[in-house]
């Protein structure tokens, strides 16, 4: 449970955070929350010549809302479970962060960190799909914004290049007509997600107009359930339309299966916690 | 009969004695021991559940700096080089058996160089085909783990578990993977069982569940090179026996070895000496101290793990409700080195009920996993999960409430227990009782997720010593050789203070080492607070008897006169005739000629058992969706004699509930078909959590111990024991569904439903 040997850089500025990933290369690592890279370190699972501490850049942490809500990579999970501004702007963030971890792990682990870690099993990929947010970041090319859809490509892997660093992450706050909402069936130990699933719906005169659903946990990667959106949009969102379109959830998907839950428990989980993001979603929408 | 006066301490609740060390973080644990020159010693384990050791190359270990050593079997003090069980293992020896057996230890200045010592050995291994499962195991053409004959498992530390057990040996003389066949029987089981009204029958698995004790193995050992001495500072449940397999293991005499038991951080039965021996060997070998501590993942690969096991029940009854007839299979998993504990679990399942008629087999086999042990109540959760189930499904069967079905066949004290030998004093049916008048039986309407099991657990016994001093300052210590970890010094407290007459906070618990703790038995069985708790008493009486005497002529009174009270002795009827007793010590140790210091010795050795049981009533909420149980009221009811102090009792009634639930939903350690462990952290092994478990309610049934130590009985395995079965019983009254299977985690509950409501479709 000691970690290898490693050189450690604690740089003040992007800037410097980025020459020095470029230096290095492959053989170093960013820390931030450090609450996925440490323990794998501890456990010699990795073992990373160099690390780069970006703690101390200032500028990657805080959350701005003003429309649209803008938070910094940095800004860990207690600062999002507290900030009044947010849970008004987008209550389902602060809903969804609340199952993270514990509150140690909360108040360590970042919202970059985890995105850029791309755990298949963490929360925070699921709601980023369903907000339909946007992941910015800044390389050796300058900066550039890739859309959530486009962010995870497989597990542990995303659209960031070589090194890039995740500088912030934006989404637009919810209005009148529009919810959302994140229902997690923890694994019993881990408590990160077997299956976790994220909804948004717009409703308008009664009907539902927008829609998008995505499930963590259950596969290698979080995807979004462009099915179930389907089926639901049209609908007036009643429990039966609800279970109608639940019950695509998953189609299509790649399952992980393992000792804790099979490939057909989780898609038969899928289905149920879908049906329960959404029943909560929808209320909120109404 | 007389009268007692009524208890001035005992009986009434008190709070721990060492509860403020605990939570403060100043107990002192074995980790927290650091000696001048201590190396910190870490393990290489096995990667392999099989595999012979072809080489290991220890240069680029022994190149980083800080490494003092690399050590393997060959270069080990050990006597006993033919390996029979796991505290009797060092390092292996050419060949690997299971995935986590150590390999070699390092020695290095700093725990970090330790570490990079270890990942930077090179060891090549010659895979074999590893036996992982007991069907494999069985299988004829499995490759046979022990080719020359299983060892013989005698020298086995867990032993202060085993109760009374006797069977039928069923060993024919073939090698096999089958290390003990035996039967324990009664009357003609197969013939009743035939003729039985009703027959209900089912296969129940459990799995292999850690101890899940907080503080990992953790030791240091001292070695004093010219006297040939070692003093190990270690996490143990008994001094005495780690002392001497420790001595016989380095041929040393067991005065050569002292061992000092820190304060325990959990044991529940695995504490019985694995680190130790090798601690000791690598201290011997260096002629330095070591430390080794084990972390959680070595921890959940290399100790000794509750045994899974396999049980075949067909129960037989009348129409009426009365047991014929009690047939069964045990299969019991217990890894690499042979672990008995079907005599016990053939015990408990016959022994339960009244029945006339009992066949049970017991089927022990090996395989490459870590070997089995002891884990509180050892066999007795798995046991009670199979015959709890069918009695309950039973119930069902005949339209009966199933409380009232176990009072029609509950067993009594004399009738046979699974070995045919008389249950001593035992009071399950003052538990049905207790358990049939609460609201939450009572009240209960179908469906609404309650259940309830019984228990039971024989509890162990063995002589022990004590010494009492009376200090100058009115401080009593009393000297044991107990290691508390149940919270038994909190109890010998209040005894002490009842008997002399002395506030409990001026009474001292002291714990000895095996050179200065008088002897008491290991703390497994339950049995510390019956067994010790007379020495207690008798050393107490014996000082209440000096101070008496010699304040008899200080006080110009007849003893007779004299009493003792709130730390004074005093003339009764004479109010300002008195002394403190520090004062009488001082002048009786003080004066030339005078009678001399204070100290009292005391002996107990009680010659039979006081068994514990209990009834568990729980509500559950099963999430139909899912299969995910929550436990929402829990209600343990448990014959406990007499509780010296309550709080005790009950905090080990709350911890037995817990990991009973552990036992029912949460727990196992699973292996892969290649023997790796899939579950090698907190990470993937699930321990009930705060949120896991709701308030448990402890109902203590005072049904005194003919024997017993003010009527005390063992409290601390027989709460654990019916956790699960009450919960499948429960999860049965939700749902319609019958678990077959521990833990019962989300996913089996799930397709058990689904089952059911296909059935129900059909």
């Amino acid at each position: 449970m000691i970690p290898a040997p490693f050189d450690y850089y604690a740089p003040n500025s992007l800037a410097e955070a980025l020459t020095l990933l470029q230096q290095h290369g492959d053989d170093a690592k960013i820390l931030a929350g450090g609450h996925s890279l440490l323990p794998a370190m501890k456990l010699r699972l990795a073992s990373p010549a160099i690390l780069i501490d970006i703690n101390k850049i200032s500028e990657l942490r805080g959350i701005k809302v003003n429309g649209t809500v803008e938070i910094g990579a940095l800004t860990t999970w207690s600062a999002i479970e507290q900030d009044a501004a947010l849970a008004k702007a987008c209550p389902v963030m602060a809903e969804a962060v609340s199952l993270i971890g514990d509150i140690q792990v909360r108040n360590r682990g970042t919202i970059g960190g985890s995105l850029a870690h791309a755990d298949p099993a963490a929360d925070m990929p699921a709601v980023v799909l369903a907000l339909d947010a946007h992941i910015h970041v800044e390389g050796p090319n300058g900066p550039r914004t890739i859309a959530a859809t486009d962010f995870f490509t497989d597990m542990l892997s995303t659209a960031l290049e070589p090194g890039e660093i995740i500088t912030s992450i934006t989404f637009n706050s919810l209005g009148p007509g529009e919810g959302a909402a994140y229902a997690k069936f923890p694994h019993p130990a881990s408590r990160y997600a077997i299956v976790g699933a994220a909804a948004y719906v717009k409703m308008e005169n009664g009907q539902v107009t927008a829609c998008r659903v995505a499930i963590t946990g259950a596969g290698p990667k979080a995807e979004r359930q462009p099915a179930v959106e389907q089926a639901l949009i049209g609908t007036d969102g009643n429990a039966d339309a609800i279970a109608a379109a639940a019950a695509h959830a998953g189609e299509g998907m790649d399952m992980l299966g393992d000792i804790h839950a099979s490939e057909e428990y989780r898609r038969a989980m899928c289905k149920v916690y879908t049906k329960r993001a959404l029943l909560k979603a929808v209320e909120r929408a109404r | 009969m007389t009268q007692q006066p009524p208890h001035r301490y005992l009986g009434k609740a008190r709070k721990s004695v060492d509860g403020i060390e605990k939570v403060t973080g100043r107990a002192r644990y074995a980790g927290d021991v650091y000696l001048p020159g201590m190396l910190h010693g870490k393990l290489a384990l096995s990667m392999y559940a099989h595999a012979r050791i072809v080489r290991i190359d220890t240069a680029a270990a022994k190149a980083i700096p800080g490494v003092v050593a690399v050590l393997t079997a060959h270069d080990l003090p050990v006597r006993q080089h033919q390996p029979s069980s796991r505290q009797t293992t060092t390092l292996a020896r050419d060949v690997v058996r299971y995935r986590g057996e150590p390999v070699a230890l390092v020695l290095a200045t700093h725990p970090a160089a330790a570490e990079d010592a270890v990942a930077a050995l090179q060891i090549d291994y010659e895979p074999l085909p590893a036996v992982v499962t007991v069907e494999a195991a069985l299988d004829p053409a499995a490759p046979v783990i022990w080719p020359q004959g299983a060892p013989r498992a005698d020298a086995d530390l867990t032993a202060a578990h085993a109760a009374v057990a006797r069977g039928e040996e069923q060993n024919g003389h073939t090698v096999s993977n089958v290390h003990e066949r035996k039967r324990f029987s009664r009357g003609d089981a197969h013939t009743a069982l035939a003729a039985a009204d009703v027959v209900v029958a089912g296969t129940y698995r459990t799995s292999i569940v850690h101890q899940g004790y907080l503080e990992p193995h953790a030791v240091v050992a001292d070695v004093d090179p010219i006297r040939k001495q070692i003093t190990l500072y270690t996490s143990t449940q008994g001094q005495f026996g780690v002392r001497d397999e420790v001595a016989r293991l380095l041929g040393l005499r067991p005065s050569q070895v002292t061992v000092v038991p820190m304060t325990v951080g959990g044991g529940f039965g695995a504490k019985y000496g694995i680190l130790e021996p090798l601690a000791a060997a690598a201290a011997m070998a260096v002629g330095r101290p070591v430390r080794i501590v084990l972390d959680r993942s070595e921890d959940f690969l290399t100790t000794t793990p509750s045994p899974a096991s396999t049980i075949t029940l067909k129960l037989g009854a009348t129409r009426e409700g009365i047991l014929t007839a009690l047939v069964a299979e045990i299969v019991i998993d217990n890894g690499v080195y042979p672990f008995t504990l079907g005599g016990i679990m053939s015990t408990l399942l016959g022994g339960y009920y009244r029945c006339p008629n009992v066949q049970i087999d017991v089927v022990e086999v090996l395989t490459h996993k870590p070997q089995a042990g002891a884990y509180r109540a050892p066999g007795a959760p798995q046991v009670t999960f199979a015959l709890e189930s069918s009695i309950d499904e039973l119930a069902h069967r005949l339209g009966l409430d199933p409380l009232e079905l176990r009072m029609r066949n509950a067993a009594t004290t004399g009738d046979p227990m699974g070995n045919n030998d008389p249950w001593p004093s035992m009071g399950l049916t003052k538990v049905l009782e207790v358990a049939a008048a609460h609201p939450l039986w009572r009240n209960r309407t179908p469906g609404s997720g309650v259940g309830m099991a019984i228990g039971g657990w024989p509890c162990g016994m063995s002589p022990a010593a004590a010494v009492c001093r009376v200090d100058t300052d009115g401080i009593v210590r009393v000297h044991v050789g107990s290691v508390d970890i149940s919270g038994v010094n909190s109890s010998f407290v209040l005894v002490a203070a009842e008997i002399l007459g002395v506030p409990p906070e001026q009474v001292e618990i002291v714990a000895g080492d095996t050179r200065s703790g008088p002897f008491a038995g290991p703390s497994g069985g339950s049995q510390i607070t019956y067994s010790v708790t007379g020495a207690v008493a008798a050393t107490a009486r014996e000082a209440r008897r000096q101070l008496l005497e010699i304040a008899a002529d200080m006080l110009e009174a007849r003893i007779d006169d004299l009493d003792i009270r709130e730390g004074e002795v005093l003339v009764r009827g004479v109010p300002g005739r008195s002394l403190p007793i520090g004062e009488v010590a001082r002048r009786a140790q003080e004066q030339p000629g005078g009678p001399g210091p204070i100290v009292g010795e005391g002996r107990a050795a009680p010659a039979e058992n006081a068994p514990g049981f209990v009834a568990h009533i729980v509500q559950v909420a099963v999430d139909q969706e899912t299969g995910r149980v929550q436990p929402l009221r829990y209600v343990a009811i448990q014959d406990v004699g007499f509780p010296l102090n309550p709080l005790m009792v009950e905090g080990q009634i709350h911890g037995g509930a817990v990991q009973g639930i552990g036992w029912a939903l949460h727990e196992a350690l699973r292996y892969d078909e290649r023997g790796e462990l899939l579950t090698a952290s907190l990470m993937d092994y699930t321990l009930p959590r705060a949120a896991d478990v709701p308030s448990i309610e402890a109902v203590l049934v005072t049904n005194p111990a003919p024997n017993g130590p003010f009527g005390a009985r063992g409290v601390g395995e027989p709460p654990i024991t019916a956790g699960a079965a009450a919960i499948a019983n429960a999860i049965r009254d939700a749902t319609g569904a019958r678990i077959y299977e521990l833990p019962m985690r989300d996913e089996i509950v799930f397709q058990a439903i689904r089952q059911v409501s296909k059935e129900e479709c059909l």
